[in-house]
């Protein structure tokens, strides 16, 4: 892609969107990496030759997935509400979780994840425990008892213990509103590590979707995740920050070299070690250490705990 | 070039009076010889990028690639392509693109007026995996293309308009015709104002290489051993000494 001048930057020259070409020189573009891996790394004298230009992009696009997965900090936030359903359902580009928040308040609270299971699948069972079957011959689902108690409330969470005083021990005194009389005694076994007043969640992951306690219905939610960087298999979309843009050549060249027949072992050797090293480079460069952010933690140890 | 290999040529046939070659034999001699040599560039090229693989090329004056990519390059020809229908277009030929193809080096896909990529020749066997593809299924700017028939399939079918697709071809030489007036003696005089005149494509360097060429189809032509042999030993030599 051609270098812009300012006002292209700028006001994309009045196009919409106009905020379109901003940041853009952190990115080269997917286009851009096949073309000069095809002029710089594959031709008659180069390690690589009479390879097709659909497997220079496949592992150029494969390397761009593995570091949206973990190298890149590419964070995509979306904000839903959570309804009756108790439902977050996944971004259509989601791959993996990073947070979850319950926007409430005025405030951002990160919530924790329920091991237990949250959601199940449930059939019409008779009562000789056999199953009944529709025209396809598969068992008929009906909605399981554990959706229906997370969902009206009244399943118990291990997170924290709802029990108030007077359900445990129905012949103390109530003092009413006291925050003591609530839940007190009913918290032997309870996760401190995770253990906090905000709702829960489980992800089932093949049903697309994130499931909430009762406490979550009608309550803003911000999910942040990782995508793979594929933008909707828009080619033109895909991009790899800068930093990473030598790494990529890298794996290209030794996804190739790797799987190819008849090259040398010590050739392929050398382009991993190559690759690897330029993954770290790039991760170290993309961590933004440099002096002052030491220089303000290293003022930070002498901060006197209270 | 043409009067003088064709003059070169009958010195050394009738030098023991073997015989005479008529210039309508002359011409399809001199074609085919033309399309041999023009062949063997092509192998020449790719032995000479072996050599450079090898450490045994040089550069500057001793850059023998070079010299073979001038001349193929003197037949390179860039068109856009006829549209058969909608994403199927004709391979350059005399009728299309006013020559045929001896080799399609590239084909460009426009949209609107504006290069978008180049697309990749894929094969028949592959394409139909490759736009099942999730990954690497054509699009806009990777298009790709199979061959069939007399046509190119471009992928995505998006690329059917009129101007889309455009090829880099490298076509084959014209037909050497050498012309003539024909005098009231009898003997043809060399006449290049003719309208079907058509000298050799091929640089003045394959003179030589022309000349044997064409001997050896005379020789057999005319049954002369000699003369066959004469021109087989001359080429060989010329190509060894290119090697």
């Amino acid at each position: 892609m051609a270098y812009i001048n300012q006002r292209k930057y700028y006001t994309n020259d009045g196009v919409n969107p106009t905020d379109e070409n901003w940041g853009s020189y952190q990115y080269v573009g997917l286009e851009d990496i096949v073309k000069n891996f095809q002029l710089m790394y594959a031709g008659n004298h180069e390690l690589i030759n009479n390879e097709n230009r659909f497997k220079i992009l496949f592992h150029a696009k494969r390397g761009i997935q593995e570091l949206n997965y973990d190298a890149f900090k590419e964070i995509k936030n979306l904000e839903l509400q959570v309804y009756d359903d108790l439902r977050f359902v996944l971004p259509p580009d989601y791959v993996n979780w990073v947070k979850l928040y319950l926007l409430k308040d005025n405030v951002l609270r990160e919530l924790t994840e329920n091991i237990q299971v949250q959601s199940a699948v449930s059939y019409i069972q008779s009562a000789t425990a056999s199953f009944t079957y529709d025209g396809d011959g598969n068992a008929t689902v009906v909605d399981s008892t554990l959706d229906t108690e997370r969902k009206n409330g009244s399943l118990k969470s291990i997170y924290l213990n709802d029990e108030i005083d007077e359900n445990v021990n129905p012949n103390v005194y109530n003092y009413d509103s006291d925050i003591y009389n609530y839940r007190i005694g009913a918290r032997y076994g309870l996760n401190t590590e995770t253990a906090n007043i905000n709702p829960t969640f489980t992800i089932d992951k093949k049903a697309g979707v994130i499931n909430f306690d009762s406490t979550m219905a009608n309550q803003q939610c911000v999910l942040q995740y990782i995508s793979d960087g594929m933008e909707n298999g828009d080619d033109s979309k895909i991009s790899v920050n800068k930093l990473f843009e030598d790494y990529i050549y890298a794996y290209i060249q030794y996804a190739i070299l790797n799987s190819k027949f008849g090259v040398q072992e010590y050739i392929i050797n050398r382009a991993r070690k190559n690759k690897q090293a330029l993954l770290r480079n790039a991760k170290i460069r993309l961590s933004n250490i440099h002096p002052s952010r030491l220089l303000m933690n290293l003022r930070g140890e002498d901060k006197w705990l209270k | 070039m043409i009067n003088s290999v064709r003059n070169t040529v009958l010195a050394i046939i009738n030098k023991n009076n073997y015989g005479y070659i008529s210039p309508g034999d002359f011409n399809l001699f001199a074609k085919q010889a033309q399309l041999d040599i023009f062949d063997e560039y092509f192998i020449r090229y790719n032995q000479q990028i072996n050599e450079e693989n090898a450490r045994i090329s040089g550069t500057g004056y001793a850059d023998i690639k070079k010299g073979y990519e001038e001349v193929i390059d003197t037949f390179s020809v860039t068109s856009f392509l006829t549209q058969k229908n909608q994403n199927v277009y004709f391979l350059p030929s005399t009728s299309t693109t006013g020559s045929d193809y001896y080799l399609l080096n590239k084909v460009l896909c426009f949209s609107g007026g504006v290069l978008k990529g180049e697309a990749e020749k894929v094969t028949n066997s592959k394409i139909t995996m490759l736009n099942s593809s999730l990954l690497t299924s054509p699009s806009t700017i990777f298009p790709a293309y199979t061959q069939e028939a007399d046509g190119v399939v471009i992928y995505p079918d998006t690329f059917n308009g009129v101007n889309d697709v455009q090829a880099q071809y490298i076509r084959y030489p014209l037909d050497p015709k050498w012309t003539y007036v024909t005098l009231y003696g009898g003997e043809p005089l060399f006449d290049q104002t003719q309208a079907d005149y058509q000298d050799f494509e091929l640089p003045i360097d394959d003179s030589n290489n022309l000349v044997a060429k064409i001997l050896q189809y005379a020789g057999i032509s005319i049954r002369e051993a000699d003369v066959f042999q004469f021109g087989q030993i001359e080429d060989q030599q010329q190509n060894q000494t290119n090697l």
